[in-house]
């Protein structure tokens, strides 16, 4: 009895060196208006946040022994915002040389020192999609972040379990890229053309392998391992959730056509400007859109956009988000969910489930995270005065139970690591770096970013 | 006569080997510079066998390429040459765990025309493991003596490439005929890196990583095939050659290691991710950010070379500029510029044991550099070990050098005064029992990068402008003499970082450089070079992986 005690003592030890050491953390948020998201909005409620997870939601919980409590008396309390579409965190964004990538992935190159995490979490984001570049038709394999900042290791952020999901671009970026470079695709036809290629060559590998498998004999012989094919395979066997950019409702409705000749059902129109025309389409394919509140016209495919996208696609039951693609925007989300008020009417409720629990769909996180619930992960971001108001300031931000912002504990100099050799420059608040890295990598090198050192 | 011809003609045969070996001029030497004997004795010195473990007054003979003798009570061979070592320090020869000593940087291969970005031809893409460090060898590139001036017997030489450049050697740092003779072992590691090709597949770390993967799993299944088919072909599918492939075989039965140049800590995890993934053994080199990684690189069993290049200890800010907040962002920095320099002395008490990559150092700085890390927690013991007997134990070379004991090679340093303090210098090195004497003027000294007497003409501050396509530019050129070395920095106007100024030469009143600038994550190489008129340089900066050039205009600073 003792031996076998023992021993599982020392497994528990082993593994949980193994696994990176997450911290989780035990906290009370007292006397709140809770905006569960799922199950209304509670008056006067404390939230107990147990090892992580949320253990008891409910009026005068006493606070267990050791465990923080916060006051959140006035305040609003709502579960942690999900950007289901975000450059941040990533030291590259775009293998842009080829337009198919699948094999790559955002795993392998996030960057937990990105100060931009910090000012994501000021913002009540505690989830991110952190996604490649869309400067190839099929690109990276993305990864789901949670904002676990201060942590020097990659994979402290890792969210664990999140399904895996890959980009796919439409359009003119991955048009651009194939002219520039005088290869495949230079046009919407050659779009099309190589994802069904890619396709049916990955039906071919997988074919090769399952003989390869299946073979008895002694001296039978291995295909060539193709890591991109293996990619295309999964996604054929629904293990990989694509996230596709996409601006007009012809590529979308292209992209439904072909996925549903191959079968591929786990589909996310990003920015999905012209969604709204195909609404109704999408809503029967049973495709998500995550859009931006109200930004277009900064190229010619994005002019024909209207702020009441996300409005209407959420009326005609699109599962839909609003994301930030954008280290700017990402701070004040709720901002942007608030502007489906504004252009479409929609209630306190819709508009919030944009940047929480719909991401968190679109993720395949949501029995997780995106809303408050008890058994769910401590994700919580509490805001002075409501989160659609025009005066909402979030002033705490929780993952797992652990405060990573705290307005009122607000350490200015955030970095982790710092260039003994930098120049003390003066602050820049807004950062152009951390606008547009959709096709950072993609383009040609110029000259003046080579002595600009980006 | 019959008899004696029989019994000398082999000999015959090898005798001229072994002068080659021995010494390039014994033959016929006109110049007489070629030494009477290749045994010597240092006699009544300091000798350091290994850190911790001095002999005072003793004495060592170096005997036809080996330590044949050392100690206090040692016979002096009547045909020795005997050095007095009255206040000399004798040590074992240092050893450089990745460098590229002796190596050519290659022409950088031009861009195919119609080139399919998605496949390049491996050659384009980097991707050329099957190649060998040797063939960059010059046999009297000016790195291996100025390295060897600082104490440096042993090199660790990686080819220059991109992504998977080839095998690395290790590298006698003599003076021999042929390449082939300099080395102490070839083909001991595959070297590889995060540096993409312009513009073609993999571009950056997203390809890298995907591509190491690919070639690793084709590699484990080639191998496979081609053993199963040496154990019994009939009936089965020829396996098809591919020295790409092949050239990982010995990776994957984990006989040769991986030497990934890893300088930053994200750096450092990736590769070492590759390593759980895959298995390999792992030798991470070049590594300046280490001090988050102690319990990685245990857990994973992976090996380090820490880099021999220090980051410059930041300038504050004029009295007038310093608000508090500059002050505090001063602050942070210097805490920075400290775990830096503390970093080394930390790895060391926890346990990780590692040797020096001067990959990315200047040979000017290194001496300077081991003196800060000794301000900064290392002592003399622990930089010696990490300089020699360390460095052999991780390249599997310790029963044959790192330590001055009987039997290993002749790799030694003597020194006047001990070898870290502030005046002391190096009076001879010996590589492979050969004598290398400092006291007169080092033999065909004369490399590219030592600076020719009237070097200091260009010594100052420049202000140049650079005339790019894109407008123009403008900094600070800055040009030093570090222990006989011209050394450099270029700043920039802009505020972005220094660029340290590489192989700079001025000889004929032309004057050469280059630097690299990281482009998203995409190392460009830059030469420049250009003439010097009084103080006017009128230099054409190229970009040879682009294929353009422009001016580099720079006018010297008059002297206050």
């Amino acid at each position: 009895m003792k031996k076998s005690t023992l021993l599982i003592a020392f497994v528990l030890l082993v593994t949980s060196v193994v696994q990176a050491q997450v911290k989780k953390g035990d906290v009370l948020i007292k006397n709140a208006t809770v905006i569960t998201i799922t199950n209304g909005t509670l008056e006067n409620t404390d939230v107990l946040i147990r090892d992580g997870k949320i253990d008891k939601i409910g009026k005068s919980i006493k606070t267990p022994r050791g465990v923080e409590e916060v006051d959140a008396t006035g305040k609003f309390v709502m579960p942690g915002i999900l950007d289901a579409h975000s450059h941040i965190a990533g030291t590259s964004i775009n293998e842009g040389t080829s337009q198919v990538t699948a094999e790559v992935t955002m795993e392998d190159v996030v960057n937990p020192m990105d100060v931009s995490i910090y000012r994501a979490l000021a913002g009540g984001v505690t989830s991110i999609h952190l996604m490649h570049g869309s400067a190839n038709v099929i690109g990276g394999q993305n990864e789901t972040l949670k904002l676990r900042y201060g942590s020097t290791n990659p994979d402290d952020l890792r969210f664990e379990g999140a399904p895996r999901t890959i980009k796919f671009a439409l359009g003119e970026n991955p048009t651009r890229g194939g002219r520039a470079r005088g290869i495949q695709p230079q046009s919407r036809m050659g779009v099309e053309a190589m994802l069904r290629n890619s396709f049916s060559e990955a039906l071919v590998y997988k074919k090769k392998w399952d003989a390869y498998r299946k073979d008895k004999s002694s001296k039978k012989v291995a295909p060539e391992y193709n890591l991109r094919m293996e990619t295309l395979v999964d996604i054929l066997e629904g293990e990989i959730l694509v996230h596709c950019h996409s601006y007009r409702a012809d590529e979308i409705y292209m992209l439904l056509k072909v996925f549903s000749d191959f079968g591929i059902e786990k589909l996310t129109f990003q920015h999905a400007n012209e969604a709204y025309k195909v609404a109704p389409e999408l809503a029967e394919f049973g495709a998500g859109a995550s859009v931006f509140a109200d930004w277009w016209a900064y190229k010619l495919e994005v002019y024909y956009s209207t702020a009441y996208n996300a409005a209407i696609l959420t009326k005609n039951g699109v599962n839909t988000s609003i994301n930030s693609d954008s280290g700017e925007l990402i701070r004040h989300l709720f901002h942007e969910a608030a502007k489906t008020q504004k252009y479409g009417q929609l209630s306190d409720n819709e508009a919030l489930a944009l940047i929480t629990i719909n991401p968190a769909k679109q993720l395949g996180i949501d029995h997780r995270v995106g809303s408050i619930e008890e058994g769910k992960d401590g994700d919580i971001a509490i805001f002075e005065g409501h989160p659609l108001s025009t005066y909402a300031i979030p002033v705490m931000t929780f993952v797992d139970g652990v405060k990573y912002f705290d307005r009122d504990n607000d350490v200015k100099d955030q970095r982790i690591y710092i260039d003994p050799e930098s120049t003390i420059e003066t602050v820049q608040i807004f950062d152009a770096h951390s606008q547009h890295r959709c096709m950072e990598d993609a383009e040609v090198v110029n000259f003046y970013d080579l002595f600009n050192n980006k | 006569m019959k008899k004696l011809r029989k019994t000398f003609f082999p000999l015959l045969l090898i005798l001229p080997m072994l002068f080659l070996s021995a010494n390039v001029n014994a033959q016929s030497d006109p110049t007489a510079e070629s030494p009477a004997t290749r045994t010597y004795a240092i006699q009544n010195a300091t000798i350091v066998q290994a850190p911790g473990n001095v002999i005072e007054g003793g004495t060592i003979v170096i005997e036809n390429g080996l330590i044949s003798a050392v100690g206090k009570n040692v016979n002096i061979p009547a045909y020795a040459e005997i050095i007095d070592g009255t206040d000399l320090f004798v040590y074992p020869g240092f050893i450089d765990g990745m460098a590229y000593t002796g190596a050519k940087r290659p022409e950088q291969p031009e861009r195919p025309r119609n080139l399919f970005t998605p496949d390049p031809p491996n050659e384009y893409a980097g991707i050329t493991p099957e190649k060998h460090v040797v063939d960059q060898i010059v046999i009297d590139d000016a790195s291996i003596s100025s390295m060897r001036k600082l104490g440096f017997t042993v090199s660790h030489t990686v080819p220059y490439g991109r992504m998977l450049p080839g095998s690395g050697a290790l590298l006698l740092l003599t003076e021999k005929e042929h390449a082939d003779l300099m080395l102490l072992q070839e083909d001991v590691s595959l070297y590889t890196q995060f540096a993409g090709a312009p513009g073609a597949y993999p571009g950056n770390t997203l390809g890298i990583m995907a591509k190491f993967r690919n070639l690793y799993r084709n590699a484990e299944l080639s191998k496979q095939h081609s053993e199963m088919y040496a154990s019994g072909p009939a009936g089965m599918e020829r396996p098809t050659r591919d020295r790409t492939l092949e050239a990982f075989y010995p990776v994957v039965a984990k006989q040769k290691p991986i030497f990934y140049n890893a300088n930053t800590a994200l750096e450092a995890r990736r590769a070492i991710r590759l390593k759980n993934e895959l298995g390999f053994n792992l030798v991470i080199g070049n590594l300046q950010q280490g001090w988050d990684l102690v319990d990685a690189i245990k857990n994973s069993g992976t090996q380090v070379f820490m880099s021999l290049e220090l980051p410059e200890e930041p300038k504050e800010a004029k009295e007038e500029d310093q608000t508090e907040e500059v002050k505090q962002l001063e602050e942070r920095r210097m805490e920075f510029y400290k775990r830096y320099l503390t970093q080394y002395a930390e790895m060391k008490k926890a346990g990780v044991k590692f040797g020096f990559s001067t990959i990315d150092a200047s040979a000017g700085k290194i001496k300077k550099n081991l003196k800060t890390l000794l301000d900064y927690g290392m002592t003399e013991d622990d930089l010696l070990a990490a300089l020699t007997i360390d460095a052999a134990e991780l390249l599997g070379i310790n029963t044959i050098t790192g330590s001055l004991e009987k039997g290993k090679l002749g790799n030694a340093v003597i020194t006047k005064g001990a070898y870290f303090a502030d005046d002391s210098q190096v009076k001879y090195v010996f590589v492979d029992g050969d004598k290398f004497d400092f006291e007169v003027k080092e033999k065909k000294a004369n490399g590219e990068n030592a600076a020719p007497a009237n070097a200091e003409a260009i010594v100052g501050t420049w202000s140049y402008t650079v005339m790019s396509p894109e407008g123009e530019q403008g900094g600070k050129m800055i040009i030093r003499m570090e222990d006989g070395f011209l050394a450099g920095t270029l700043t920039s106007n802009d505020g972005s970082p220094d660029n340290d100024m590489q192989n700079i030469s001025f000889r004929d009143g032309e004057l050469n450089f280059e630097f690299s600038i990281d482009a998203g994550g995409q190392s460009v190489l830059v030469l420049v070079s250009g003439p010097v008129t009084g103080n006017e340089f009128d230099g054409e900066a190229t970009v040879e992986q682009f294929n353009v050039s422009f001016p580099l205009r720079a006018t010297k600073d008059e002297a206050k």
